[in-house]
This record gives structure tokens, C-alpha cells and sequence, in this order.
């Protein structure tokens, strides 16, 4: 029976996949997209096995199975690639799992006549590997490769269309900035292996709440490591990549600026959990980060054009709410949003790459009213921004309810603040698709051409719809009991001890209202006739409007740090090197040879007398020195 | 004792090589160009067989060969100095190193019109030198073929080089003879400290020097080895010296000759002087970490692609001295990594650098937008060299740099959070780069630019391939360098 022990292949058949199609995809038919998809479903078929064999292990003492093998061994100093498959990476493998395959299928029409066809799912490929063994890695160091990994793949996507300017400077902008925080993250890997002696996640995690680390040392690496998830996870103030990375095709945001990548750092903070929880302000820095970078993304989404853009900055949101999550130690929650929150957020960007790969562009302003020529794409968004608005019976009102009662209990401003975030969820989501779908089309001539998507796409929008309608109930108890699971997600995936699922009146009620005032607000904005009665509102403030439009000017900021600082250090450095190192030390010593050289030839004049002068003023000063040595 | 024939055929194929082209009629290029091309293929199979021949069980000094050449004369006792030649885990991946890059640098080189027969001739007494300096285990004849590899330097930049090339060629040669000097005098009064009349250097590596003459003496070898290392501030013949040399000098030069800087500073600084070392090197890693910031910082904002890689390899050869200051067991395994990474990587820049130059006879970053659209393979070669040099997982890079930052972290946990630090800003560099110049729209001026050479992509895929076995498989080198590492006097677990 294939069972845990075969983890390792979830990442080994779509990595097999990427290698033969980097040497051979052109030799393929249809450049063998077929053995990318072929891959990914292997992989998601064996997903269910490896979750059987985990269903019937599960028990009080049990955490999880490990496999691999050494890769590197110095000394006493062992590289290992291992596998350890427990519940918290199941959830994140089921959300990885099922939107990439959805994401490959979609690809095959969204990515239809491409010039690079075949190259697309080649490093759709490599990052599905390299995502499930993020996920996967039993180890801090194969979590870093893997982390990597992606960044790359990431970058490769974010460029795919390198021959815009755009697309490059995006890529590069996204890479660099994951960087900087992956600096964090390696140091903070290389701090916890020092102190105890191996990557191994379980032994670390061991070690850190036995306390066999000093409280100080385990801040510190932590807070290194934190910089990583913040980077990966776009959180303040490392946000700034994730809305420029929409330049990549749209089935790339929705499958790693969306569903899976970017919610990599929330992964590492629930991987590394029990280890935050022993340093008691990490949580509530940890807290205040995500809620700036959920607010703040929220309200800036609420006056962004893009279609993509406005995902992106809601997606910024959900993050900053699961990190958030992550802080207040709800780890419940904040895993079971992100499986919801991959659903239904792949979903809303695949609809939206329908809508641009229908009506060929991304302003909203120029759409409007396009339910009547795409039934299926229209129904499908409608039903991801219910979720993402957080209304009942749909996922994202589960899981959002499940992190709000974890917030709740003792962090009462935080859970207030979060309502807040609820009402502007509600606010930019009925926006967005108010001015996509209703109210007369802006652009007659795109809105001529508009059609629905062939099935190859309009599929994996529906099945993405089913799984956002659907997967909030598996928070019921009977719901996972039926399914076979021990029950609901609070049963399966938790820090110390389960807890079942308990309905809280309060909660539900507070964020609906929330969640439909600030939809019903928005739907009267923009009622009718269009834009206007929202750009009225917006005339109120145009300072307060221009701010919110332009992002509260962070990318200027940093561009203005990057010009003046860093390469103001390196042209600094640059001419340091050029005229003080090479000119001054180097050449100096050269001329100061010449010039000794020209100035000492001049001794030898040869004339008999100051040859003889020489010789009796050296003799002179020869006896006196021995003179003076004798007396 | 038939093993040491294949060392000593490592040194005698690329100076025999010579020798034959001295006799070719310079009007036969073509024959010139296939006399170079067998002797360089000779030398990679050579050189493979070096290091697969090496058994990793039993580590030591492998392949040995020794001819005593002068003894009894003088100052010299028996075995005064001898043909003495050997691999040890360290040598050995070099010795694979230098006959890849030559290999690779002779598939660049084949297009080259003007005297090509002199240019191989300089090359392969260039290379021979390289071999012997790596194999040698006779201070004497070390540092006789450590010269023998700089010095042809002078002739194959001046003549063949480009921009500034007499001002670069006269710069070098005098850094890189200046540096000589001392190591000259650390050479002598390790002869006469030692008082045995021989320069045999596993003799002198079993003599206790006292704590004083180590101290004394280790910076000779130190900064006289650093500067070929281009150990900061003595680097500056570096980028001026790549930026004038012709494409498969700079491809030796950064790939293998920077290498035998840090080379000397194991077999001459630490082997000899372990105290001398133990006592300098938190000096030498302060240095080194300046080298690896400083490279990195000026490569930001440099405008040319070669002052660029120049900068680059300052950088990246500064991780180098900073896993030798380390002085513990995966700190110097990572920098004798590093040393066979950034030699392979490093040369693969230059290789694609000199294949647009070649065309475009410029080398100014910012002229040039979107050419990946006219040369895609090349771009792609480009970009899996910057990948490596940023420590991307899966390739070279990452294995060397790893093991560099972790055994930093045992001793000097700043300085090891800059290194990390530094490889951000390497990303940046080399990213920025290929934003601006590879990615875009097309400037319609390089609308003729053509693909890569077939020549060139043979060496180019060779250097790839070093660059993935590394990244991927690492166990053969480290297995061998282990062997080495683990037995330096001085060096902890």
C-alpha cells in the first residue's frame, strides 16, 4: 500500500517532469504540457493515499512520519533531504495541490498560441515541486531550498513576458525584496542549527520549548527568521513586490501570488509555532504586523483601477489577517483560512484572468456589465467574493469566524479592529465586482468582443467554485467525521489539543453585519448608473483620495531610498575604489617610483668632484659615527 | 608511484602542446587551432582522471611522484629540491577545475584571428603552470610554477586584450610580481628557519616553527597569496585586468589563477604556519568580509559588464578567504567549494560576456536593452551563472556558500550575517543587470546581434553542467575535500 513513506514522490514526479521538459519540450507534442498536468494529477492522486495512511495513524501520540535520505554529509555536519507529512502540511498540500492542477488546466487556454508555451509549464512544474517540498521539508535547510526554489520560480513567472520593461523591473523588484528578508530567514536557520546542532524542525521545536535555548537567543533567531516569512508573505513593509508581481500571466498570480507562495512565511509561523509561542511579545508583534499590512492593503485596494491589482492588494489583506492569526496563536484559524483563502482567491484570479483574456485589458473603468456575455465566469467571481466578503454558508466566512474567536479572547482591540477589516473586505470586494459585471459596459467596442472562456478555463472555475461553496463546512465536526477525518478542522490541524468546532453567535453576527454593510454600501455607490456616485464620495477628500490611490506613497519612498542610498553607497564605493584604492594607492606608488627614480639619477652627474665630494662626506660621517659609537 | 605519470602528464601535455605549436606554420591556423583544441581536450580527460582516480578512503597525498633534482649542493641537503608532485582532497577538484575552464576557454578561443598560435602557446605555458602549482609538493618548484602561471599574463592581455590593455596588463604583472616578493621572502626564511637544506614540503609542513617566526612570517604569505586572491585593497588589478583581457584569459584568470592566491595561503600559510595563521586570520576575515561587501556595493552601480564581473569576483573570492580565516572544518571545505564554484561560474561570465563584446564591441551595461530576445541561449547561459552567483539552491553556489556561512557562524556570527547579507546584494546586482540590459524591449541598434557560437555553447554547457553536478551532487567534493580539511594543523571540527 502506498502510504506516508511515498511522500517524498508528491515533489520527486513534478520535479522529474521539469527536467524532462527543460531538455526535451520542444521535441514534445502540444511542447508537453501533458507531462506537467500528467505530473501535478500523479502527484494529486497520491495525495489521497498519503491522507488515508495519516487518517489511520492519527492518534494521541502521533505527529508525523519522516522520510530521506543524507545529501551532504562533512564531518559531524549532515545535510538531510527528508519528508514529514503531518496535518498542518496536508492542509497546505491540499491547497497546493488542487489549485495547481486547476492552474494547469486553465493555463492550457490561457496560455494558448504563447511563444514560451512550453517554457510555462516547465517552471509551473519545478515550482510545484519545489512548493511541495517547502511544504514538505522535515528540515530548516531543505525548507530554505525550497524557499529558494520558488522565489526563483517566481521570479521566472513575474518575467515571463520579459520583453515588457515592466514585467522585468517586477520580476527583479520581487526576487530582490524576498531576498532581503530571506536573509533573515537563513540567518535565523543557521542561529537555531548552532545552538542545537540540527535543521530537524521536530528536534529544534523540542529544544525550543524544553527550554534547552536561551530566551534571548531564541527571540533573536526567531525575529531573524520572522523577516523571511514577512518578505515571502509580503507583510509591511516588504509588501511592495506582490502587487507589481501581477505583471505575470494571471494564472501565475493565481496560483503563487495568491494560493500558494506568498502564503509560505504564514506556513513557517505555523511550522515554527510552538517556538513563538514560548517568547511572549513575538505574538503580539507579530499581530500588529499583520493587521497594519491587512488594513492598510484593504483600504488601498478600495481605490485601485487594475483588475488584477485590486486582488492583489486584497490578497495583501488576507495576509496580514492569517498573519495576524498566526500572532493571536490561532493556528486553527489561520491554517484553515489559508486553504479557503487559496480556494477562493485562485478562483477570483482566474475569473479575472477570463474577464482580461475576453476583453484584453485590466482597467475596471473600461468594463461593466459583462454578466450577459460570460454566465459562468460572472457566477463562479460571484461566488469568490461572497467568500472573500466573508458572508454565511460560503468558505471564507468559516475560517474567517474560526481566526476572529481565536483573536477574540483576550486581544479585544485587535478583534475590533478586525471587523473593521471585515467591513472594507466587504467594501472593495462588492467594488470590484460591481464594476466588472453590473452597470451598462464603458467600453462598447471591448465589450462587443467580449465572449465567454472555452471549458478548458470556465472548468477549473467551476471546480474552484464547488471547493470555495463547499470547504467552510469542514470545520463542522460532523461534517469532517463524515469524511473520515477524527473531525472538524479544529480536530485535525492544532497546536496542543484539538477543540472542536463551537458556532459562536457573537462572532458570526458582528463580522456578517461588518462584511454586508460595507457590500450594501458599496452596491448603493455604485447602483445604476455606473462610477459616479462613488467618485462624489471621493471628491469629498481628494488629499485623502490621492494618498489611498497611490498607495500612501511607500514605492516612492523606497525607490527614493534605492536611488539616494543604496546606489548613492555603491557609486560612493565605486569612486572610492576608481580614485582614492586605484589612482592614488596604486598608480601613487607607481609615480612615486617614477618620480624617485628621475630625481635620484641625477646623483650620478658624472663629474669627478661631486664623486669625490660624495665620497669625503661619507667618509667624514662614517668616522664620526664610529667615533661617537667608541666614546 | 604510476599514478604521479598522470600528474606529471597534467604539466607536460600543455607545455608538449606548446612545443608543437611552436614548430606549426603560423599560416595554418586551422592546424593550430586542432593542435590546441586535442591538447586542451587531452587536459580536461587528463584532469577528470585526476580526480576520479583519487580515493577518497584514504585520503593524503595521492598520485605522488617525486625525482629528486638538486640535492647535496650548497645549502641544499638530500632531497634539496625534487620534482615532487602529489594531490590532496583540495588539489584535487581544482586540478578538475583547471582543465573544465581551459577546456571551455579553448572553445572561446577558436575564433581568434590574429596570431593565434602565440596566443595558445602563452596560454597552455600559462596553463601548465596552473597544473604544477596545484600538484606540486616542493616549495621550490611550487612557487617556480606559481610565476610561471602569472607571467604569460603580461603578453596575452597586452597583446590581445582590449581597452586600457597595456595600462591593465602592466598593473597586474606588477601587483601580482610585487606579491611575489614576499612570498619569496617567506619562502627563504621558511628554508632557513627550518635549517633540513630542503624545500620538500611535507618536511616542512612536519617542522614546529616557533610562535614568534610564525607570527612573523604568516602575513608574507597572507597578503603575498592574497593579492592573487584579490584580497582587499590589493584588488585592484583585478577588474582593470579582466576589463583588458582577451575572453579566455579572463575566463582562466578569474576561473583558476585567483584561485591559486587562496591556493597558497592553505599550502604555504596554513600548512606551514598554523600558529602564524591561527594568530592572523581574524585580521584576514575582517579583510575578506570587507572584500566580499565592497565587491558587492561597487558592482551595483558599475557600467561595464566585465568592471562588473570584475567587482563580482573580488566579492565572491573575498567568501573564499573569509571560509579560510574560519580555520574550522566546513568553513574551508566551503571555501575550497567556492573556489571550484566561482571558478566555474565565473568563467561562464566571461565566456558570454566575450560572445556579445565579440559582436557588439562594447560592454556598456546600459546600451544595451532586450538582446535576450535575439540571443535566448546566451541569455539563458548568463542567467544560470548570475543564479549560481547569487547562491541560488540547486546550483554550485549554494552548496559552497552554505558551508562558508556556517562554519562564519561558528566563530565570527557577525561577520557570517554579512556574508548572507552580501548575498542579497549580489542578487541585486546581477538582476539589475539583466533587467536592464537583457529584458525589455529590443533597442533596434542590436537588431543584427546573433546567437552564440556552437563553439562557444560547447564550452558554455560544460561550464553549466560543472555548475549543476556541483549544486546537485556535491558528495564527490566533498568526500575529497573532507579527506584534505579535516587533517590541516590547526583546523577544528
Amino acid at each position: 500500500m502506498v502510504g506516508m513513506n511515498a511522500a517524498w514522490l508528491l515533489p520527486a514526479i513534478p520535479a522529474g517532469a521539469f527536467a524532462l521538459l527543460l531538455l526535451v519540450r520542444n521535441f514534445l507534442p502540444r511542447k508537453g504540457d501533458w507531462v506537467a498536468i500528467g505530473a501535478v494529477t500523479a502527484s494529486f492522486v497520491l495525495f489521497f493515499f498519503v491522507l488515508h495512511d495519516l487518517m489511520t495513524r492519527l492518534g494521541p501520540n502521533f505527529h508525523g512520519v519522516s522520510t530521506g535520505f543524507t545529501w551532504l554529509k562533512i564531518d559531524n555536519f549532515v545535510l538531510r533531504v527528508g519528508f514529514f507529512t503531518d496535518p498542518i502540511a496536508i492542509v497546505m498540500l491540499a491547497a497546493v495541490l488542487v489549485v495547481s492542477l486547476m492552474v494547469h488546466v486553465y493555463s492550457t487556454g490561457y496560455m494558448h498560441g504563447d511563444s514560451r508555451y512550453g517554457w510555462f509549464f516547465t517552471v509551473l512544474a519545478l515550482f510545484t515541486a519545489a512548493m511541495s517540498t517547502l511544504v514538505l521539508a522535515d528540515n530548516l535547510l531543505l525548507l530554505y531550498v525550497a524557499w529558494e526554489l520558488v522565489g526563483i520560480c517566481s521570479f521566472l513567472l513575474i518575467g515571463f513576458w520579459w520583453e515588457r520593461q515592466s514585467a522585468a523591473e517586477a520580476a527583479k523588484k520581487a526576487f530582490v525584496t524576498t531576498r532581503v528578508g530571506d536573509v533573515g530567514l537563513l540567518i535565523g536557520v543557521i542561529l537555531l542549527w548552532k545552538k542545537v546542532g540540527t535543521f530537524d524542525i521536530q528536534t529544534v521545536l523540542h529544544a525550543a520549548t524544553s527550554g534547552q535555548i536561551g530566551h534571548t537567543y531564541l527571540t533573536v533567531a526567531l525575529l531573524f527568521m520572522l523577516l523571511g516569512a514577512m518578505g515571502k508573505s509580503a507583510q509591511f513593509p516588504f509588501h511592495v513586490w506582490l502587487p507589481d508581481a501581477m505583471e505575470g500571466p494571471t494564472p501565475v498570480s493565481a496560483l503563487i501570488h495568491a494560493a500558494t507562495m506568498v502564503v509560505a512565511g504564514i506556513y513557517l509561523l505555523a511550522r515554527m509555532l510552538p517556538a513563538y509561542m514560548v517568547i511572549t511579545g513575538l505574538g503580539t508583534l507579530i499581530m500588529v504586523i499583520g493587521m497594519i499590512t491587512a488594513i492598510g492593503a484593504a483600504v488601498i485596494a478600495c481605490a485601485q483601477t487594475d483588475i488584477k491589482r485590486i486582488i492583489a492588494y486584497s490578497t495583501l489583506s488576507n495576509l496580514g489577517f492569517m498573519f495576524v492569526a498566526m500572532g493571536a496563536h490561532a493556528l486553527t484559524g489561520g491554517m484553515f483560512h489559508l486553504l479557503t483563502h487559496a480556494f477562493f482567491k485562485a478562483l477570483l484570479f482566474l475569473g479575472a484572468g477570463s474577464v482580461i483574456h475576453a476583453v484584453e485589458t485590466q482597467e475596471v473603468g473600461d468594463l461593466g456589465g459583462l454578466w450577459r456575455k460570460m454566465p459562468i465566469t460572472m457566477g463562479t467571481f460571484v461566488i469568490a467574493c461572497l467568500a472573500n466578503a466573508g458572508l454565511p454558508v460560503f468558505s471564507g466566512f468559516f475560517s474567517k469566524d474560526l481566526v476572529l474567536e481565536g483573536v477574540m479572547h483576550g486581544n479585544t482591540p485587535y478583534y475590533v479592529a478586525l471587523l473593521a477589516w471585515v467591513f472594507l473586505s466587504g467594501i472593495y470586494t462588492a467594488r470590484l465586482f460591481m464594476l466588472t459585471f453590473f452597470g451598462p459596459s464603458r467600453d462598447h467596442h471591448r465589450y462587443e468582443h467580449a465572449h465567454e472562456s472555452p471549458p478548458n478555463m470556465t472548468l477549473p472555475l467551476v471546480v474552484l467554485a464547488v471547493l470555495t461553496l463547499l470547504a467552510g463546512w469542514l470545520a463542522l465536526d460532523s461534517v469532517g467525521r463524515a469524511l473520515g477525518f477524527p473531525g472538524g478542522v479544529g480536530e485535525f490541524v492544532f497546536v496542543h489539543e484539538p477543540e472542536a468546532y463551537r458556532f459562536s453567535f457573537t462572532v458570526a453576527f458582528a463580522a456578517t453585519s461588518a462584511g454586508l454593510l460595507g457590500v450594501l454600501a458599496t452596491m448603493y455607490l455604485y447602483w445604476g448608473g455606473g462610477p459616479e456616485r462613488a467618485r462624489r464620495f471621493a471628491d469629498y477628500s481628494p488629499d485623502v483620495y490621492a494618498l489611498i490611490r497611490n498607495k500612501f506613497y511607500v514605492d516612492e519612498l523606497y525607490q527614493a531610498g534605492i536611488n539616494y542610498g543604496v546606489l548613492g553607497l555603491s557609486h560612493a564605493v565605486a569612486w572610492f575604489d576608481r580614485y582614492v584604492v586605484n589612482d592614488t594607492g596604486v598608480n601613487g606608488t607607481a609615480q612615486l617610483t617614477g618620480w624617485l627614480g628621475y630625481r635620484l639619477k641625477f646623483l650620478q652627474n658624472g663629474k669627478l668632484p661631486t664623486y669625490a665630494l660624495a665620497m669625503i662626506v661619507g667618509v667624514l660621517v662614517m668616522a664620526i659615527v664610529a667615533l661617537s659609537m667608541h666614546s | 608511484m604510476s599514478g604521479g605519470y598522470l600528474l606529471l602528464a597534467t604539466i607536460l601535455v600543455p607545455l608538449a602542446a606548446a612545443g608543437l605549436l611552436v614548430v606549426t606554420p603560423q599560416r595554418f591556423p586551422n592546424v593550430v587551432r586542432a593542435i590546441a583544441l586535442a591538447a586542451a581536450a587531452t587536459m580536461f580527460a587528463l584532469s577528470v582522471w585526476v580526480f576520479v582516480a583519487f580515493q577518497t578512503g584514504s585520503g593524503g597525498y595521492q598520485l605522488t611522484l617525486r625525482w629528486d633534482w638538486i640535492q647535496n649542493v650548497g645549502i641544499l641537503g638530500a632531497h634539496g629540491i625534487s620534482v615532487y608532485l602529489g594531490v590532496d582532497g583540495i588539489a584535487a577538484p581544482l586540478v578538475l577545475l583547471t582543465g573544465i575552464v581551459i577546456l571551455a576557454g579553448t572553445f572561446v578561443s577558436l575564433k581568434i584571428d590574429r596570431r593565434n598560435k602565440d596566443f595558445f602557446i602563452l596560454l597552455f605555458v600559462l596553463v601548465a603552470g596552473v597544473f604544477g602549482t596545484f600538484t606540486a609538493l616542493d616549495m621550490f618548484v611550487f612557487f617556480f610554477f606559481y610565476e610561471v602561471a602569472v607571467l604569460p599574463m603580461y603578453l596575452l592581455i597586452g597583446v590581445w586584450g582590449s581597452t586600457r590593455k597595456e595600462y591593465g596588463a602592466m598593473k597586474l604583472t606588477m601587483m601580482l610580481v610585487g606579491s611575489s616578493a614576499l612570498i619569496f621572502i617567506g619562502i627563504f626564511a621558511v628554508f632557513t628557519e627550518a635549517g633540513r637544506g630542503t624545500f620538500d614540503l611535507p618536511t616542512l609542513w612536519g617542522i614546529h616553527y616557533s610562535p614568534a617566526f610564525q607570527k612573523t612570517f604568516f602575513p608574507f604569505f597572507m597578503i603575498g597569496c592574497g593579492v592573487l586572491a584579490g584580497l582587499w585593497p590589493f584588488h585592484m588589478w583585478s577588474p582593470d585586468g579582466h576589463m583588458s583581457a582577451p575572453t579566455a584569459v579572463s575566463m582562466l584568470h578569474a576561473g583558476v589563477l585567483m584561485k591559486l592566491g587562496a591556493f597558497g595561503i592553505i599550502r604555504l600559510g596554513i600548512q606551514l604556519l598554523p600558529e602564524g595563521a591561527k594568530f592572523w586570520m581574524p585580521a584576514l576575515v575582517v579583510l575578506a568580509t570587507i572584500n566580499a561587501a565592497y565587491g558587492a556595493i561597487a558592482a551595483l552601480s558599475q557600467r561595464d559588464f566585465k568592471l562588473m564581473t570584475g567587482y563580482s569576483s573580488v566579492s565572491h573570492m573575498g567568501y573564499v578567504l573569509m571560509g579560510l580565516a574560519t580555520l574550522n572544518v566546513v568553513g574551508i571545505n566551503g571555501a575550497v567549494l567556492q573556489m571550484f564554484s566561482h571558478g566555474v561560474m565565473t568563467a561562464l561570465f566571461f565566456l558570454c560576456i566575450g560572445a556579445l563584446y565579440d559582436q557588439a564591441h562594447t560592454r556598456e551595461i546600459p546600451a544595451f536593452s532586450g538582446i535576450a530576445q535575439k540571443m535566448p541561449l546566451w541569455a539563458g547561459f548568463f542567467v544560470l551563472a548570475g543564479m549560481a552567483s547569487f547562491g541560488l539552491p540547486g546550483l554550485s553556489g549554494f552548496v559552497a556558500e552554505f558551508n562558508i556561512f556556517v562554519g562564519l557562524f561558528r566563530t565570527y556570527p557577525v561577520l557570517g550575517g554579512i556574508a548572507v547579507f552580501v548575498a542579497a546584494i549580489t542578487a541585486a546586482y546581477v538582476l539589475r543587470m539583466f533587467a536592464i540590459a537583457f529584458f525589455g524591449e529590443l533597442n533596434p541598434r542590436w537588431a543584427s546581434l546573433k546567437e552564440i557560437s556552437v563553439a562557444e555553447s560547447i564550452g558554455a554547457v560544460m561550464l553549466c553542467g560543472a555548475i549543476f553536478f556541483m549544486g546537485l551532487w556535491p558528495s564527490p567534493f566533498v568526500e575529497r575535500i573532507a579527506t584534505a580539511v579535516t587533517h590541516l594543523p590547526g583546523v577544528t571540527g
